[in-house]
Formats: C-alpha cells, sequence, structure tokens
C-alpha cells in the first residue's frame, strides 16, 4: 500500500459545459457510455492501491452522492479510512462555502489534510477523462526526492489548460509558464500532482494569511519563487480535460477509437463505476449499427452511426441517429432523426422529431425534456 | 435468529447432460440471456420476494460458483442479519463426511443450518431454472390454505409431461396424485421443482427418509410420495408465466432463443430485476463494418463482423467478416475473422479460429443439431467443426 492519500477536486465545474452541468457537477457528468468523469479519479487511486481518499466538494452535489455513495463500488468503502466526502463548512474551523480558488478549497478542508495519515497526498481534478497508473507516478515522485510532482502530457491534451513547465532535467522542473499557445516550451500539466503533505500544509498555510486563492498562479510560483523544484511525470496515454461542451462531446467521440478506449479501459487496471442492473442491449430485426459505443440494457429497433449510447436508452423503429451521445434512459420516438445531439437523462423525443445541431455546436436536450 | 421462511437452493448436480459445457463448472453458474448466470435468476427472485436467507447447497465443481456468488452483494443480499451461505458438504463430528446423495439428503445434511433461521417455512429451490417468480405469494398460498407442502406447478403440453414430476390435483386444488416423470402422464400439471415446506413437518420426513435405506433421498421421487401417502395437504400454486429448465444442450439454447422476445419474458422490467455480478468491462462497441440483428450484446464486447439471432455474453470479440447465427457465445469467447459459427454454443474464453467453420444451419426438414465448444475450448483457424459435435 503507497503512502500516499488521495484528493478529488468536485467542487468546480467549467461554466463553459453550460447546461451539462446544471443538474450536477462536471465530476459526475456522464461520460463514455456508462461512466461519470469522477470514475478515472477514484479508480487510479484503488488501482494503484490507495485506500484513502477524500472528495471536496462545494455545491450541486447530489447527483455526485447519488453516484459514489459509500465508495463501495471502488473498494473505498473501509472499515478505516476509505472514502471521505467533504462538504462546505463540513469542520468546524471551516467557515468558507463559496471557493473563490483550489487553494481556498484546500484552506476550507485543512483540518481534514492535518490528520492525514499518510506523508504524501495525490490532487486529482474531478474532470478528467485519464487512467493514470499512480504507482508509477508516486515511484517517480519518491525516487526523484522531489516535494512535489506534476503529470504532464507531451502535448496539450483536449480541454488542456495554460500550464506548462519548463524541464530543467527531463524529470525536473523550476520554472512554470502560462500559455495558451501551442508553440511555448514546456510540458503541459494535466493538473495532478502528488505533494509532500508536510508541503501541501505550508502552502496552504501561506495561502491563506496572505489571502492567496490559487493552487498555480500563487502557490506554485511561491514555492517556485523559493527555490523548489517540481518532478515531471509524463504520462502517455489518454487525456481529456472536460471543461466545454465541444470537449466533452469530442472527447465522447474519442470513445469510437479502439486505440482510446484501450489507453482508458484496460483488464489490468479497469475504470470502475456504479453497478447498474440491466439486461444486456438487444438489437431489433431492422437496426443497423455503424461505429458506436452502447452500454447494457438498451433496445435498439433503429439506426445508429457514430454514436455513444448510456443505459437503458430506447430507439424505436425507423429512428436515425449520427453522431449523438444520449444518456441513460434517453428515449428516440419512431422515425425521429437526430444529429449531433447531447441529450441528458430522461429525455424523450417525439416521432418523428427532426434535429440537427453542428460539430462545433451540438445541441443539448436538459434532463427529463420532453421535445 | 428468527425467519419466518428461508430459501434453500440445489446448486450441486453436475449437469452432465451439457457435457463440455459444465467440465470446468457446475450448471448454476452457466452464462444465460447475455448479461446473467442461471443463479441470477432464482437469486433475483429471492431478493425481490423478501426472502433475504438463502443456503446455497454445492457439490460439483464449486469454485467459480463460491466466488461468483461471493457476499451475495449484487442481489442486495448481504445483510447483517441474514444473506447468501454457501453449504458444500462436510464432515460432522464423529462421523465421517459424505458427499449429498440427493436433493433432500442435501436439506437433511443441513438441518442444523435451518434450524439456526427457526423458520416457520422453507422454500426449495433449483439452480438451473429460468424464470421470475413472486415466492411471496406462493408462501401467502401456502398458509392460506393450510398446506404441509406447496408445490409450484405449470401446465406443459401432454407430450412433453413425461419429462417432469406430473400431478392430479382434486376439485379444490389440493394434490392427490403425484408421478416422477410418468410413461404415460393423465395430466398436465408438472412440477417446476419449487416446494414450500412447512419446516417442522419437512424435518420429520427428512429424518424418516433418511433411514430408509431403499429411499433414493429425493423430493420428487420419495418426500413428496411418502407425504401424500400420509395424506397431508400438498397444494399446488398455479405459476402462469415464464419458465424453463435448461438442463440440456437443446433447452439451453432454446431458452437463450427465447431471451430475444421480450414477450415471453420481459427482462427490461425495473419492478423485478435480475441482478448480476458484473465483470467491470467498458460498454460495448460496434465496428464500421457490422450488422446485427435480432441479438443480444453485452458490455465488453467488439463486434465487427455479422450477428443476427444470437446470444453474446460479456467481452466477446467478433472478428472482421466473421458470421454469427442462431448462436450463444458466452463471456470472453473470441471468434476470429471470416469465421463462421451457426447453431452452436461456445463457451466462455473459447478461441475460434480465423476462417473455421463451427456448426451448421438446419438441413431443410431435418432437426436442429447444436454444435456445443467448452469453456476455453480451441478451434484451429479455417477448420470445420460438423453440427452436433462437442468439442472439449
Amino acid at each position: 500500500m503507497p503512502d500516499l492519500h488521495g484528493l478529488v477536486y468536485a467542487y468546480h465545474s467549467s461554466p463553459a459545459l453550460g447546461e451539462l452541468v446544471t443538474p450536477r457537477t462536471s465530476a459526475s457528468l456522464p461520460f463514455g457510455s456508462r461512466y461519470r468523469l469522477i470514475d478515472f479519479a477514484l479508480s487510479s487511486m484503488t488501482n494503484a492501491g490507495v485506500r484513502d481518499v477524500g472528495v471536496i466538494m462545494q455545491r450541486d452535489y447530489q447527483s455526485l452522492l447519488d453516484h459514489i455513495g459509500s465508495g463501495k463500488d471502488w473498494d473505498l468503502s473501509r472499515l478505516s479510512g476509505g472514502m471521505r466526502l467533504l462538504p462546505p463548512f463540513g469542520m468546524h474551523d471551516n467557515r468558507i462555502g463559496e471557493y473563490r480558488g483550489c487553494m481556498e478549497a484546500l484552506s476550507a478542508v485543512r483540518s481534514y489534510i492535518r490528520d492525514i495519515k499518510q506523508n504524501h497526498v495525490v490532487l486529482f481534478r474531478g474532470d478528467l477523462a485519464v487512467n493514470i497508473d499512480l504507482r508509477d507516478v508516486f515511484e517517480a515522485h519518491a525516487n526523484s526526492g522531489c516535494e512535489i510532482t506534476a503529470v504532464c502530457t507531451e502535448s496539450p491534451c483536449k480541454g488542456g489548460g495554460n500550464i506548462r513547465f519548463v524541464p530543467e532535467t527531463p524529470s525536473t522542473s523550476r520554472h512554470m509558464v502560462f500559455s495558451d499557445s501551442e508553440n511555448t516550451v514546456g510540458l503541459p500539466s494535466i493538473e495532478v500532482y502528488i505533494i509532500n503533505k508536510q508541503l501541501l500544509l505550508d502552502l496552504i498555510e501561506w495561502c491563506s494569511s496572505n489571502s492567496k486563492l490559487h493552487f498555480h498562479r500563487d502557490a506554485l510560483t511561491h514555492y517556485l519563487s523559493e527555490g523548489g523544484t517540481v518532478g515531471l511525470y509524463l504520462h502517455k496515454g489518454y487525456t481529456a480535460r472536460i471543461c466545454s461542451v465541444s470537449n466533452y462531446f469530442s472527447a465522447n467521440m474519442d470513445m469510437l477509437k479502439a486505440e482510446n478506449r484501450n489507453d482508458l479501459f484496460s483488464d489490468e487496471n479497469p475504470v470502475y463505476t456504479k453497478g447498474r442492473s440491466s439486461a444486456s442491449t438487444y438489437y431489433g430485426e431492422n437496426s443497423s449499427v455503424k461505429n458506436s459505443l452502447v452500454a447494457d440494457g438498451c433496445y435498439i429497433e433503429g439506426e445508429l452511426e457514430n454514436c455513444v449510447l448510456f443505459r437503458g436508452v430506447r430507439v424505436k423503429k425507423g429512428a436515425k441517429l449520427k453522431n449523438c451521445v444520449l444518456m441513460q434512459d434517453t428515449i428516440v420516438g419512431e422515425n425521429a432523426s437526430l444529429s449531433y445531439v447531447i441529450s441528458d437523462k430522461y429525455t424523450v423525443f417525439s416521432n418523428g422529431l427532426v434535429l440537427s445541431g453542428s460539430n462545433v455546436l451540438p445541441i443539448i436536450v436538459p434532463k427529463c425534456k420532453i421535445i | 435468529m428468527k425467519k419466518e421462511c428461508i430459501a434453500m437452493l440445489l446448486a450441486g448436480g453436475q449437469g452432465s447432460r451439457l457435457h463440455a459445457l459444465t467440465s470446468k463448472a457446475a450448471k448454476p453458474i452457466m452464462p444465460f440471456g447475455g448479461k446473467y448466470r442461471i443463479i441470477d435468476f432464482p437469486l433475483s427472485n429471492c431478493a425481490n420476494s423478501g426472502i433475504d436467507v438463502v443456503g446455497v447447497l454445492t457439490q460439483y465443481q464449486p469454485l467459480q460458483l463460491n466466488s461468483y456468488i461471493g457476499s451475495g452483494q449484487p442481489w442486495d443480499l448481504d445483510t447483517s442479519r441474514g444473506g447468501v451461505y454457501i453449504l458444500p458438504p462436510y464432515q460432522s463430528a464423529g462421523a465421517k463426511g459424505e458427499w449429498f446423495s440427493g436433493t433432500a439428503n442435501a436439506i437433511y445434511q443441513n438441518i442444523g443450518f435451518v434450524d439456526m433461521w427457526e423458520p416457520e417455512y422453507v422454500l426449495i429451490l433449483s439452480g438451473d431454472h429460468i424464470y421470475k417468480m413472486d415466492y411471496s405469494d406462493m408462501l401467502e398460498q401456502h398458509k392460506a390454505h393450510g398446506a404441509d407442502c406447496t408445490i409450484a406447478v405449470i401446465q406443459v403440453p401432454l407430450e412433453e409431461a413425461s419429462r417432469f414430476g406430473i400431478m392430479d390435483t382434486d376439485e379444490n386444488g389440493f394434490i392427490y396424485k403425484f408421478t416422477e416423470k410418468p410413461k404415460k402422464p393423465e395430466s398436465n400439471l408438472a412440477s417446476m421443482g419449487i416446494y414450500i415446506f412447512s419446516w417442522q413437518k419437512l424435518k420429520r420426513y427428512l429424518i424418516e427418509d433418511d433411514n430408509n435405506l431403499k429411499s433414493e433421498k429425493d423430493f420428487g421421487k420419495n418426500i413428496i410420495p411418502a407425504m401424500l401417502g400420509n395424506g397431508e395437504k400438498l397444494w399446488a400454486y398455479a405459476f402462469e408465466g415464464y419458465w424453463r429448465d435448461v438442463g440440456t444442450i437443446d433447452s439451453l439454447w432454446e431458452s437463450n432463443m427465447d431471451m430475444l422476445a421480450p414477450a415471453l419474458i420481459d427482462l427490461y422490467d425495473r419492478s423485478w430485476p435480475i441482478r448480476s455480478r458484473s465483470p467491470i468491462k467498458p460498454p460495448h462497441y460496434i465496428g464500421e463494418n457490422a450488422e446485427i440483428r435480432h441479438s443480444i450484446i453485452t458490455e465488453g464486447c467488439d463486434i465487427r463482423g455479422t450477428v443476427s439471432n444470437s446470444v453474446l455474453s460479456s467481452g466477446v470479440s467478433v472478428g472482421e467478416g466473421a458470421v454469427i447465427n442462431y448462436s450463444i457465445l458466452m463471456p470472453g469467447c473470441k471468434i476470429g475473422k471470416g469465421a463462421v459459427v451457426e447453431y452452436s454454443i461456445i463457451g466462455e474464453n473459447a478461441v475460434i479460429g480465423d476462417g473455421a467453420l463451427v456448426g451448421s444451419p438446419p438441413n431443410g426438414m431435418t432437426e436442429i443439431k447444436i454444435t456445443t465448444c467448452g469453456p476455453d475450448a480451441r478451434v484451429k483457424a479455417d477448420t470445420r467443426i460438423d453440427a452436433g459435435n462437442i468439442v472439449y
């Protein structure tokens, strides 16, 4: 068991996700036919043997709570430790309910962090679609002697942020740059870090006494300016950060490619998710399906091409779907024709309805809507 | 701890009529209908009927069965005041251990387990039937009629009646005659192998039966006739709905095909969910050139060929150009490119090589011959397995 504690950020949703995050946080956004984004953070931790995980939440967390429950599906419901939920106002010394930045969120749970038994903490964004071998990251962190290690990619990942580390040696950096430009030197950070617990507490303390709010802009900049070194770990597999509707749509479409699926879902490091007892998916006599990813419990009598279907979706006779993402229990009526549509849970499309969005602007149909 | 009714599930049979398919694991663990294992049906029925103590009697090849059932969590049976209990044959103090020698003997050897729960009633179930049944309704009838034993019965075609235990009932619905597999059946009311007994009564008969050296220690052959002979009250609980015994290759194949017709048994009905242990696989993927018609596909599958009238369990891959027709593919089996599999049952993790031909369609009016490949079987590329063959 590694000397590592997990902290998942599930308190913030990018506003560019629009209606997708009205009923939920981005951490509980359905993704890839049967998952929620937080499954990737939790599964990466579980697969690395991390047994203690805190989930920092702030608002709109009902759907997140419904999904993660006791943590049982990730083997995080344990007699000692396991998963801990960290809502705002959770502890006596936590008077902040509205986190203006990551350091404020961490500060709000600092008494929790102070009590962590492990000496290292992995900070993991809840809105990533990535399967990281954290054992390997932790080993690199321990061997580098750095107090903090950043997980980076070779080129910016989908929806990637603007934070890069300029390597000093292949595996260390003392220089961080903020840039959106593709041509900037340095390795883009996916904003997953392993950090020594004491450094984390020191940075929280420094930020809080200097009224600083942000992890990179304030805390890490301060750390580097004091002569600190950041270890670099290069993650090679598929990585996407889901920060906008177009990220969301295209990352789902990425799942139609075998190489991306193989990166995210392997038998050795599976991605766990909340179970749902459903039957297998039935394909009718006149169905036609091309290049689609389909969860269990669907009933398909129409035509699908380049679609991602979640559990319990029903596509009736004569319906034609192209480039769509249909969340749980969507019903598509007879002869309806949809393209570039993202339907939220329990959406109903009437018989014969025609609806087309575009690649850059897929149409989002909100939860429970009947059209 | 006192319970009104507990269930005892007979899951120890060898399933020898399934040949290669049960060579590595007991029949109740046989993959079924894509997502399920046979034992999911009685376990889910118990959970849905409010029965929260289930003893599972195991004997033949129990390893997979034990690990599949685990804590009973997938069926919501992992409660602190009940649960699923695996009951293998064991050695009791001062005695030599012995195998379960019959269905009644299996319960006889576990009288101690049943007594732990001080139940009024015991429900006896089989691990090889496909059906959805509310046992609490059956229990209500048992109590309302003051029966000592209630047997679930279903009407079968008279010409098939000789395969079953057949009952005759009087005008009130009580059983006055029970014949196990009669040569000339006089009625078409067949026993479904599902019994509710008043426990104290059953216990007495089990002990008497054990002392009878001529007995085969079987419910249908010994216990029920003995109770009838003594004038006990045996009620017939009439069941209407889908029920199949999947003890043979043909019935296993037919019953899987039935899962393609939701009118027979609706597995999408959320009010009576059949639950199963998930293999933790990603969703299934249907490729650019795939064609799927009238088939069931499960998580983790990767389909590049043509699949029609077939039932695919989790993690099955079907290569480009392969054709699957009227077949059942169990978890993890791999069908190579261009292979043709027709009217076949392919066991878990079996590999069918590229271009191989397995089974063939029924020829004109002749009867269907199902071809089977056992678990982990290997069929080499470009070879031919004729209809009706069994590959180990």
